[in-house]
């Protein structure tokens, strides 16, 4: 073992690497606001819908959730050109993301939607609200406290898979970690120093959404 | 797309590139299977070394908690390259297959440590204090008591965890293992078209991880069954 660890060549990357951090963030939170979208639509269509719909829905969620994120956005950037459909890496990462996190999300969320009692629906129902309002008054505010802690371990697992977008050339944490390794060729420096912006940036996102899981949903969530 | 998925789907699916994909989706199980089988071994001796009271064990509790939560933080792929990268570090001249079982076993231990650590915790703690009144010790506790209780609790996630792993071994295709996402890489190089690799790669993974999510799903259901 003849190699001398140079951490001085690297740290004045620092700054670089924690603008890619914050890239992976906004990935991570678009993602994550996307799926949660496609999944509140996948849940109650798979609760409140008809067979067909439930169908349908239920052969995208096992679809998207038993194949490979990295394959779905591999199809996605090179497949689709074949039909006119062009994207850039930023938009076929993030559009790959969200299709599988809605996939995942539609699960949990559907969780969620099993929770709910009967009776509380046909009283709903009863009081004249439609669809929405019996979601948006009824449901969700008493699954928030079962769902939330799921809810944030997935968006912690999905700040984790935006490092599959620096296989697309998209400059985010680990792709500028790919950068500054081409530069300085102090590749374990480099790796090590990326890693450890991973654990702090998702160490502050658990501590976030476990004081707003705490506070606001009255969920039990470990808060480190 | 279409015409053109039709006229390449006889090339395509050849004698050769079949054995081909066969072999890549053989190894993604390999990969995926070896490292949580590791994992499992490994992740339960970090459990228990966690759970086990005495001073003299303290740093090394420490330690081990420190690298489990380490490496639940860390993205697979930067795993990956540090794994890489540390190997050649240490001077190790190791294929690339063992590089990224090294790393999914890292990976996995630290996932199943905490999944034995809860299962473990599932117990009710009467039974670790009844186990203490009867003079036995911490391994005995776990050998007669709490394993047979708690593993019909840790199957199923790890179980899980396997079939999450059969999808993340995809980016082992980036340091140059042959598995399934690298023989599209490699096949689509050669000329077939995006479409018709890439739908047949994730149709692959899909045959590979379907019935065993099935059959974690059936699992989860009869033990939760027989477990009162």
């Amino acid at each position: 073992m003849n190699y001398t660890l140079q951490f001085g060549q690297v740290t004045g990357y620092l700054p670089y690497l924690a603008a890619g951090a914050w890239l992976s963030l906004q990935i991570a939170f678009l993602a994550f606001c996307g799926g949660m979208v496609l999944g509140l639509l996948g849940a109650m269509g798979r609760s409140f819908g008809g067979v067909w719909l439930d169908r349908l829905i239920r052969a995208y969620v096992v679809f998207f959730t038993n194949t490979p994120q990295l394959v779905q956005i591999y199809f996605i950037f090179f497949a689709l050109p074949d039909v006119g459909i062009l994207l850039s890496p930023y938009q076929a990462v993030l559009l790959g993301m969200t299709l599988n996190a809605g996939a995942y999300l539609t699960e949990i969320q559907r969780a969620g939607f099993l929770s709910v009692h009967r009776n509380e629906m046909e009283a709903a129902e009863t009081l004249g609200m439609n669809l929405w309002q019996r979601v948006r008054y009824v449901v969700l505010p008493h699954i928030m406290r079962v769902l939330f802690p799921p809810l944030s371990n997935q968006y912690i697992l999905m700040t984790l898979g935006t490092s599959m977008a620096a296989i697309f050339g998209v400059e985010e944490l680990t792709g500028r970690a790919f950068n500054v390794n081409a530069e300085t060729f102090r590749s374990i420096e480099v790796f090590s120093l990326t890693a450890g912006l991973y654990i702090v940036v998702t160490l502050i996102a658990t501590l976030i959404l476990g004081l707003v899981g705490r506070y606001w949903f009255r969920a039990r969530m470990r808060l480190v | 797309m279409w015409e053109r998925i039709v006229e390449e789907a006889p090339r395509f699916f050849g004698y050769y590139n079949l054995i081909f994909l066969l072999k890549a989706m053989g190894v993604t199980f390999a990969l995926s299977a070896g490292g949580c089988v590791v994992g499992l071994v490994l992740g339960f001796g970090v459990a228990v070394v966690r759970r086990a009271d005495g001073a003299w064990l303290a740093p090394l509790r420490w330690l081990l908690t420190l690298l489990v939560e380490a490496f639940r933080r860390i993205p697979f792929l930067v795993t990956l390259m540090l794994v890489f990268f540390g190997f050649q570090v240490l001077n190790l001249d190791l294929s690339i297959f063992s590089v990224a079982l090294v790393s999914v076993c890292l990976i996995a231990t630290a996932f199943i440590a905490e999944i034995v650590r809860s299962g473990l915790d599932s117990v009710h703690h009467n039974q670790w204090d009844t186990a203490m009144a009867m003079n036995f010790s911490y391994l005995q506790t776990l050998r007669y008591v709490i394993v047979p209780q708690a593993w019909k609790v840790i199957l199923p996630p790890v179980f899980s965890f396997f079939i999450l792993f059969i999808k993340d071994t995809a980016l082992a295709s980036q340091i140059g293992v042959v598995e399934l996402t690298y023989a599209g890489k490699v096949l689509n190089n050669r000329g077939f078209s995006a479409a018709l690799v890439f739908g047949s790669i994730l149709l692959l993974y899909f045959i590979l991880s379907y019935p065993l999510a099935r059959f974690g799903a059936w699992l989860e259901q009869r033990l939760a069954a027989t477990r009162d």
